[in-house]
């Protein structure tokens, strides 16, 4: 799609113009010439970032060699939030882990149930109603704006910006306001359950998604116009961590980096679930594919989710009433009136909470997430017991990108390229 | 629904390599191979089929099964947008083929097979641990592993008491 | 004045007199410089608690700094594991005297849900907590509550106390009554409730 753009003097832009600075150009004139003469030549510096530093975006460690201000070597070290979730799966079951996914990229954790609960759907191959559906996209959507939000504020609170840092989260808190409203927790939610969600949305929760969504476009824009001509945000991401295509592919990046990259690839227009091919929504593509371009392609991509989650609340108003949980007693909770009065579904209570089965077999599904494709991957042998569930992290990809994208390149870039590869250490350690 | 799904694409890369077709509950097509046919195998589905990028590459503990592990690669194609699974049977102590001169981007997933389960990949360049530390002693995944781990504190307190006396020598004594 | 309490008769002339472990506590208290260890999913909700919204300044306790030496309140927000903990524990070693641990979340506090080889059931078992915050994540009321919970406690501290006795005397915080010992029992008895499993795996 043509993105309309800030386009600086230099030219930047998504639609196809190129910049003036071709990158291959620039990349090669980035690490300072050597002097030979200078009595430190060769010498390198280890430096440590992290565990515990601002600017790695929770607990990541970074081992550096410096040849003066060019990073020659960078090892990542991560690891430092590994709480052994797929043991804890094997060792819980499949209804108890619903829990544990909402703490895998916790900027996002309804996003991450719905990744988890279609892995399951389909290795059970159960349908989701319709409003089921619709309700798990608003969701969706709304997570996606909040895990934007968090690049957007923390990375450019790391590159100078403090004033975003207060802006995008006083967004946040809408949204949070209107999770609260919703399900009763801010954070860390678990209102997904295999066969559709938990709850229904009511009237006063649609009325706040529609507040809200009304008041976001003119927010992003104006966020837009204090990032995307600002001298400094655009000379710390121009041109910094250059991706290409094949790149991004044999490095199994996914999502906005891929996109940024100049892949039009999005898996709900590919693969879509949850009936994302009943809404109208495009995908941004960068052309260069370095950090601005990344920015950019989040930047739109939170704009797109404004339109499909408009789109939901609309199909939500229409089918007021209807079914949001499948009726599927082998797998899908009853409702805690119905187990209160009939003993049947008390029975049917205590025979998923304590032991469910799902069918022998395996299954993979994998959802768009905002850092990019999350997929999980369930075994089953036809006991209550999972043999093995693995989380396909895209955070952990981004993370392995680090590397190959910041060697050369001063050190001052790696905070840009932090932020923009955006990933959350609760999914790439697991 | 449970049916087995093949690709014309694949079978036509993988000729002359040895494989099964597998039933799947997913919808994706599956199959297995053996372990001295995966190298090839990887590489054909690089080369010929166009899979330009691994999505996962993980392991699965089927004790008390022999033989006990089963590798599986997940693979990718944007061109196609398609999707492979191979499942190859490995007994404990077997070495894999590394696929990270096919995929750069497999690098991780094979350290992180080897940390949990003890897979060692041939061919990886620096194959060490990802998550746990490298002193650690155990592989987390294997279903002999118990989940609250075997001395889960062993590093912490050798450190602590390395760094007690080094800091406050009189206090060790 | 809040805690201070002037002597009532002394307060004309612009002066007054107070004990000096209370003027200290007042300022300590009211100028809490947290170190924000933010681990996981509670670091988002202390992110969101200096916000806009919640808006920690209030409390005199907004200057937030990455840096140990800088800081007196170190807030473990989140799980803590143990390949972390060395570099939790060197953090809270580099903070300079007098310092204060606040566990927000039922991780850091009691190791939470998870009940697994590489969390740590609790931060108490390597650092010594003043309060603890049930939740997962705790709502940002709730960390402020344990600010304010803090302040009170701070004001019951006895610096002067400490300073009189001056350097050498092992007591960490000033507080007169509470030294940090290797806590070889608390460790020991976290780990008695926790004896692994030798269950590998049903069927």
């Amino acid at each position: 799609m043509s993105l309309q753009t800030f386009e600086y003097e230099r030219g930047a832009g998504l639609d196809g113009k190129s910049r003036s600075t071709p990158p291959s150009e620039v990349s090669a004139a980035t690490p300072p010439a050597r002097d030979a003469d200078d009595p430190l030549h060769g010498e390198l510096m280890q430096l440590n970032m992290g565990p515990q530093h601002p600017a790695t975006h929770g607990v990541l460690r970074l081992k550096l060699e410096l040849d003066g201000e060019t990073m020659r070597t960078v090892e990542p070290e991560v690891g430092y939030l590994h709480r052994g979730k797929e043991k804890t799966c094997e060792s819980l079951g499949w209804a108890k882990f619903f829990p544990h996914t909402d703490r895998l990229d916790y900027v996002q954790p309804l996003m991450n149930n719905v990744g988890y609960a279609l892995a399951l759907e389909r290795l059970a191959a159960l349908a989701v109603p319709e409003r089921g559906q619709v309700i798990r996209v608003l969701l969706m959507e709304l997570s996606r704006v909040a895990a934007h939000l968090i690049y957007l504020g923390t990375t450019a609170i790391d590159l100078g910006a403090v004033s975003m840092f207060f802006n995008t989260f006083k967004e946040r808190e809408n949204i949070y306001t209107i999770l609260d409203a919703y399900t009763g927790h801010r954070m860390n939610n678990t209102y997904v359950r295999i066969g559709g969600v938990f709850a229904d949305v009511d009237e006063g929760v649609e009325a706040l998604v529609r507040e809200f969504l009304a008041r976001l476009p003119t927010e992003i824009d104006g966020w837009e116009k204090l990032l995307s001509g600002n001298r400094i945000w655009y000379d710390r991401n121009r041109n910094v961590g250059i991706l290409t295509k094949e790149q991004a592919l044999a490095w199994s990046l996914t999502g906005p980096n891929l996109r940024g990259a100049g892949v039009e690839f999005d898996l709900r227009k590919a693969q879509p679930y949850s009936g994302y091919e009943q809404y109208e929504f495009e995908i941004p593509v960068g052309t260069v594919g370095d950090c601005y371009d990344r920015y950019l392609v989040r930047v739109e991509e939170m704009r797109q989710s404004v339109r499909i989650a408009a789109q939901a609340l609309d199909r939500l108003a229409q089918s007021r009433g209807a079914e949001f949980l499948a009726e599927d007693r082998r797998y899908v909770l009853p409702p805690k009136d119905r187990v209160h009065t009939s003993m049947e579904e008390l029975i049917f209570q205590f025979k998923i909470v304590t032991d469910l089965r799902l069918p022998a077999g395996e299954a993979y599904h994998a959802i768009e997430s905002s850092k990019g494709e999350l997929g999980f991957y369930v075994v089953s042998d036809g006991t209550s017991a999972p043999v093995r569930c693995h989380i396909r992290a895209p955070g952990l990809m981004n993370v392995q990108a680090i590397p190959p994208l910041a060697e050369g390149r001063l050190m001052s870039d790696m905070v840009a390229l932090i932020g923009s590869l955006d990933f959350v250490m609760g999914e790439v350690d697991r | 629904m449970p049916g087995t799904i093949t690709s014309e694409r694949v079978d036509g890369a993988l000729a002359g390599i040895e494989h099964r077709w597998l039933v799947h509950r997913d919808g994706l097509p599956a199959l297995e191979l053996d372990l001295a046919g995966l190298a090839h195998a990887l590489r054909a589905l690089k080369e010929r089929a166009g899979f330009e990028s691994a999505t996962f590459v993980t392991a699965v503990d089927r004790l008390p099964r022999v033989p006990r592990f089963e590798l599986v690669h997940q693979l990718f194609s944007l061109a196609h947008n398609e999707r492979v699974r191979l499942h190859t049977r490995l007994a404990d102590g077997e070495n894999a083929p590394s696929c990270t001169q096919l995929w750069p981007g497999a690098a991780y997933m094979e350290r992180e097979c080897y940390d949990m389960f003890g897979i060692r990949f041939e061919g990886h360049v620096g194959l060490k641990r990802l998550l746990m530390p490298e002193e650690f002693e155990h592989h987390p995944l294997r279903k002999d592993f118990p989940h609250q781990g075997i001395e889960p504190d062993r590093l912490y307190r050798e450190w602590d008491k390395k760094r007690r006396a080094e800091w406050h020598p009189e206090a060790a004594r | 004045m809040g805690a201070l309490k002037p002597v009532p008769e002394t307060r004309e002339d612009g002066f007054f007199a107070t004990r000096i472990d209370a003027l200290i506590n007042w300022g300590r208290k009211n100028s809490l410089w947290p170190m924000p260890l933010g681990l996981s999913c509670c670091g988002i909700e202390l992110m969101a608690m200096l916000g806009p919204k919640f808006d920690l300044a209030r409390f005199g306790a907004e200057a937030a700094r990455f840096s140990p030496r800088q800081c007196d309140l170190l807030v473990v927000a989140g799980t803590l594991t143990w390949k972390m903990a060395a570099a939790a524990r060197l953090v809270y070693d580099q903070m300079p005297e007098p310092k204060w641990v606040i566990a927000m979340g039922v991780c850091s506090s009691t190791g939470g849900m998870y009940d697994s080889y590489a969390v740590v059931q609790g931060v108490d078992s390597i650092l010594p907590v003043d309060v603890y915050v049930p939740g997962c994540p705790p709502r940002p009321d709730a960390v402020i509550d344990a600010i304010l919970k803090l302040q009170t406690k701070i004001e019951r501290e006895r610096p002067l106390a400490r300073i009189l006795a001056g350097p050498g005397v092992s007591d960490e915080r000033g507080t007169g009554a509470r030294t940090y010992q290797p806590n070889d029992a608390v460790r020991k008895s976290v780990y008695d409730l926790h004896p692994h499993d030798p269950r590998a795996r049903k069927g």
